[in-house]
Order: structure tokens, then sequence, then C-alpha cells
């Protein structure tokens, strides 16, 4: 293989460029202006603001959430305390005093102790 | 010709407005963010930031049951219905619904409240239960609501009702143990700062959040046996259909530890209606409250002293004339007949007061001086008279007892004094000073708490509260066990079980009316201990009332005899040998 020498001068990029036959070099039509870029930076901050809110809105609905549980929690301890106050009113000794059945108890006439 | 602007002036006009405005704009900003900052600062917070309180939960009260605790004063939350007549469109409906549901628990004249335009806030129903309440709800009334209240409940009803107190409408304790624990039971309401929505639900943003946690109140566990505490009730009760007295006050301690077992007194109110008592005096609670003159049981005390000087023994004898002359006044026997030379044993069962004067002169080595009057001050202050005990109750009063060296501490008053006259005492301090008499000198302060419950339930028991020791010694005790148990043989001849020692000392006292001692009231009081090896419990009777004669023997010796031997057989004693 040879070197051809021109007297014709070519940059070192330009015979990169011609080495690499294949390499594109792609240039968008769309040209923006400063608005554009104003309004996608718009976009942008609102964008973020938005997830910002997002997850703020996230946090508040599990604070919904923690609230439904805590009224769950709520009223099952006051349906719990219902329930041990019924039960202590139940075996109450002024309740079981006037049933039958502590009406048919006697005192026993003698009592043996086992030695 | 009329004036015309040029193009620029134009545009310098407009930016002068608008610059202007502009300026206004930032003026106007920096007046409401910079310097009123503060003030919409609290507005806006008042408007999203609100302040929670977390109630406390009032402690509960347990009693003993046998050893295990169980409750006795619970607390229950209950509704209150509340409707705002403007917007009330039903009625009929409501009043209705009122009828079925709750019942007696509504207004009477819930038809006129509702009609009360004017009005925006009328209770029409109180202390509906939850389910009542979420009845009324499923309804859907417009105009009604519901606000939650906290109240007490007591399973046992009106059990113990002068040991509990009760809790006013303002969530604070009065009188009995609720008054005096009142901080302890209270607990600390804690604080939720917070952001919240329209429906008031907190919400964890913003960073002005505080929560300060609730501290809810002592779980206290009381000494008080709920069942002796029952019979003992049932037998005042008794006591008052025998003989018609007014009052009877009765009180069961461990004579070994302090800690009362059953205090009860008739009549008694309802902790849960107190509102609906006429009366406010009988909220006091008499066995700590009512300060009297013990009469005849004091005999216990003054025989203990000179046992325990050595200048006595139950064998001592004296000449029993009935009547025994004391400057210028004369004391006389209440029993009379028994005259001659008679022991202090005999003195102790037939309750002489001329045994009890003579004990006075032997203190005085043949006279009643400063010395023998010191020597039985020293004693009753020694045994906590004179002063407070200390029981966690409220409204305890202190007694009096005069001191042997001012005016009218003289030998006359010494002398009533060793018989029990001329002295005042409350129940609680005589039955504990009784009870360091027979258990070998050791003075407990009385007490209710048995302990409390902790956070895991478990139940954490309190030690007795040794105040001091060796007062009289053990032999002192025996013997004064010995005479107890002798006297009430021989004297009261109480249908007690066989083998098990019982003891006791009448007290029929007189009451000092418009300054002199009346003929007509007596009080009558009866302390004794019972058990089989050594006393297992202490039982004080006293009972009282206007122009009533009341005597120890009578009438209080039946309520102990009833609670006595209901009790060997509750604690499952067995007789000796």
């Amino acid at each position: 293989m040879s070197y051809q020498y021109t007297a014709q001068y070519m940059s070192r990029r330009n015979q990169n460029w011609s080495r690499n036959q294949n390499t594109t070099r792609f240039t968008s039509s769309v040209k923006l202006g400063p608005v554009s870029h104003t309004v996608l930076l718009a976009m942008m901050i609102a964008t973020l603001g938005i997830i910002y809110l997002t997850q703020a809105t996230k946090s508040t609905s599990y604070d919904y959430e923690s609230q439904k549980i805590d009224a769950q929690i709520s009223e099952l301890k006051s349906k719990k305390i219902d329930l041990e106050i019924e039960n202590a009113r139940l075996t109450a000794l002024e309740k079981i005093k006037d049933t039958t059945v502590a009406k048919q108890m006697n005192q026993p006439g003698t009592v043996n102790y086992v030695p | 010709m009329g004036f015309k602007l040029r193009l620029p002036d134009r545009e310098y006009l407009l930016i002068f407005i608008v610059s202007f405005i502009g300026v206004l704009i930032i003026f106007r900003l920096f007046f409401l963010q910079i310097i009123q900052h503060d003030y919409y600062q609290n507005l806006a917070n008042s408007e999203q930031i609100k302040k929670l309180t977390i109630p406390a939960e009032r402690g509960l009260i347990y009693a003993l049951d046998k050893d295990q605790p169980t409750k006795l004063v619970m607390n229950e939350t209950v509704y209150n219905m509340f409707a705002d007549p403007k917007i009330v469109d039903d009625n009929d409906n409501i009043v209705e619904a009122l009828k079925s549901i709750v019942k007696e628990k509504s207004q009477v004249n819930v038809s006129e409240l509702l009609k009360m335009k004017n009005s925006r806030y009328q209770i029409i129903a109180k202390d509906l239960t939850r389910a009542e309440a979420d009845q009324i709800k499923q309804k859907n009334f417009k105009g009604v609501g519901f606000q939650s209240v906290s109240k007490r409940v007591y399973p046992e009803n009106s059990t113990a009702a002068h040991l509990l107190g009760f809790v006013d409408i303002d969530g604070n304790g009065r009188y009995g143990i609720e008054g005096a624990l009142d901080e302890k039971l209270k607990g600390k309401d804690g604080l939720l700062q917070s952001v919240t929505d329209v429906r008031d639900v907190p919400l964890t943003i913003g960073n002005k959040n505080i929560k300060i946690p609730k501290k809810n109140g002592d779980n206290i566990v009381l000494s008080i046996d709920k069942n002796i505490q029952s019979r003992v009730e049932m037998a005042i009760e008794n006591g008052l259909k025998r003989n018609g007295a007014k009052h009877i006050d009765a009180l069961v301690m461990d004579p070994y530890s302090g800690f009362v077992k059953a205090m009860a007194s008739s009549p008694r109110y309802h902790p849960a209606e107190y509102n609906k008592v006429k009366d406010a005096a009988i909220f006091n609670n008499p066995i700590i409250f009512k300060e009297y003159e013990p009469g005849s049981v004091m005999k216990t005390m003054t025989l203990a002293l000179a046992i325990d000087r050595g200048f006595i023994t139950p064998a001592t004898t004296f000449l029993n004339t009935d009547s025994i002359k004391v400057d210028d006044r004369t004391i006389s026997n209440s029993v009379k007949g028994h005259t001659g030379l008679v022991s202090m044993q005999d003195a102790y069962t037939y309750s002489m007061n001329t045994g009890m004067v003579e004990i006075m002169k032997i203190l005085g080595n043949g006279e009643i001086n400063l010395s023998s009057r010191k020597s039985l001050y020293n004693f009753l202050k020694e045994l906590g008279f004179g002063k407070k005990t200390g029981i966690e109750l409220d409204g305890e009063n202190s007694g009096i007892i005069t001191a042997p060296d001012v005016g009218n501490g003289d030998s006359v008053r010494y002398s009533n004094m060793s018989f029990g006259q001329g002295l005042d005492v409350t129940m609680i301090q005589f039955a504990s000073a009784y009870c360091t008499v027979i258990n070998g000198g050791n003075y407990y302060q009385p007490s209710l708490l048995a302990g409390i419950i902790d956070n895991n339930g478990d139940f954490i028991q309190n030690k007795p509260n040794l105040k001091k020791s060796n007062i009289v010694s053990q032999k002192t005790s025996q013997t004064i066990r010995d005479m107890a148990i002798f006297g009430r043989k021989t004297y009261i001849k109480a249908p007690d079980p066989a083998n098990f020692d019982i003891g006791g000392k009448t007290g029929t006292s007189q009451v000092i009316k418009n300054g002199t001692y009346d003929k007509t009231e007596t009080i009558g009081s009866y302390i004794g201990f019972g058990g089989n090896n050594e006393p297992r419990y202490v039982i004080m009777v006293v009972e009282y009332g206007d122009n009533q004669a009341i005597g120890g023997l009578a009438d209080a010796v039946p309520v102990f005899n009833e609670i006595s031997n209901w009790i060997i057989s509750y604690l499952n004693l067995k007789p000796r040998g």
C-alpha cells in the first residue's frame, strides 16, 4: 500500500471524515428560538412541580389511610371496653345475689375440717 | 389646535404607568409579605393548623377478689345527642326515634326543645351508648349531632361509695380515693398540633406538627376485697333493720399490714348519681371524717399502756365501789354491781370506768398527776391519735387530744380519757391503733392502696408501710388479746364458732350537745379481732343517730358477729387443734 502526495491541503478532520465513509452527521431542521426554550424550561419546572405535588399528595393519602385505621382501632377498642363493662356488670356481686341459683343457696349446718 | 403626544412620549408614559403599577405591586407585596408577615402567617395557621387535645384516660380502680384484682370503677364512652333547632326539619321522626331507641335517656320536652328556632344548640338526649348513637346516626337526621363524653361506670353499683368518691362533671375527682389520688388517676392530656384538611383530618405536611403523647392515669388496685366489702354492707343493712339506727359504719382491716379490707357506711349514695344527692354531707366518709368520743373501747389502750410499762397485770386487783371521785367530779360505772376487790380483767370484761381511773392513779404512783397524764398522752400519740393517719382518702380529720400540760388537760379530763371520753378520734385512727396493740406493737399506716396495674397488665403490689415498731411488746399484745377473748366469752357470750380466737371490746359513749353530755343520745361501738393462731382480721363497728341511744353490746356486737362469722369461712380459717 502506498500514499499519494498532493499539493492540496486537507485537514486531519476531513481526512478522517473521508476515511469513515459510513458515518452520518444529523442536522436538525427544527430550529428552537428563545421563546421555545423558555416554554420548555417552564414545562420542565411544571413537571418537577407535578412530581413534587404527587409525592406530597401520596403522603397525604397515607394520612387518610392511617386516619381510617386509627378510627377502626378506636372503634374496636371502644367495642372491647363495652364488652368488658358488660362482663363486669354481669359478674357483679349485686347481679349474682339476685340470681335464682344464689337465692337457693343455704348456709352449711356444720363444717367438718380435714385433719 | 389640540395637544398631541409624539410617539416616543406615549411609550415613555406607558413605561411610566407600567413601572408605577409594578412598583405599587412590589410595595403592596412587600407590605403584605414582609411587614404583615406574622399577621397573615397566624391567620393561615389558624385556618390550617389545628391543636387537638389527646385526652388521657382516667385510671381504672380495681378491688381485690381474694388475691386477684377485679374492676370496680371503669370508664365508658357515652354520647350526648344535640340538635340545632334552626336546621332540624324532621321533628316528629326525631321524637319517635328517641322514644323507641333511647327511651328515658331523652329529655322530657324534646318536642319543645326542637321548636326553639332561636337556639342553635339543644341537648335532647344524654348518656347514649355507642349502639344507641349508631342506630340514630343511621337515620341521617338533619341538624342532629353527637358529642362523646367519658363517664365513670360502677359495675357493683353503690358498693364502697364512700371510699371511692366520684368524678364531677369537669372530670375532677371529689371525695374518697377519687379526690385523694386525683392527679395520679387523671394522667396528662397529650397534644396533637397538625395541618388538617377541611374535615379536621390531621395531615403530615408542614413543619409545625407537634405530637405530645398522652399519659393515661394509673390503674390502681385497692386493698378492699369486694366480697368482704359486699358482706359488710349487707351486715350493716341488716343492723339498720334490726335496731333502726340512723348510721352504721364498719371497717375491716388486716392487723399485720394496715391494709383496709372493707370500709362501709350507711346511708350511702350511688357515685354515678352524685348529682341527685340532696345533702352533700353524705359525701363525707364517716370512718375518716367523723370525730367522736370512742367510749369504753379506749380501755384497751389504757390497759395496754399500764401492762406494757409493767404497772399492772390482768390479775392486779383494786377495790371497786362503782364510783370514784376525781377532784370535784364523781365518775361512775355504767355496768354496776361487780363491787369489791376485782381484777383488771374484771374491769375490762365488765367495762369499769373506775378501773381505768385506778390505772391512771397507778401510773402516777397513787395520784393522777402530770406524769400519769403525760404517759397516757404520749402513748396515745404513739398510736396515732390526734393526727391524720395519712390514708389515701380525701377529707380525713385528725381528732383531738388535749395535752396534759394545758389548762383543761387536767386530772378529770385524763380520767375521762382513760375510758374514752374527753377526746375525739376517728374510726380509722382507732382501728389502726387497735391493730398495733394486738399485733405485737407495730403501727402500720392504714392504707387502701394494694398496688397498681402496670402497662403490661401485671399487678405490682405495695408493701405495708410500717411507721413505728415496738410500741408495745409481743407479750403485752398477747395479754391484751387474751383479755379481749376472755371478756368476749364471759360478758358477750357471742355465738362464735368453736376453737377460734375471737376477742373484742364494746363501747357506749355519750355525746356532747350544747356543751354538756346529752342524756338521750349515745354512740355504740364494738372493736375486735378474729383468727385461729393469730388475729387475721380486725373489725370495728360504730352506730349512732340523732336522739338515738345506741349501745355497743346490744347494737354493734350483732353486726360484728355477723361479719366475723362470715369472714372465718370466707378466709377458709381452720379451728385450732
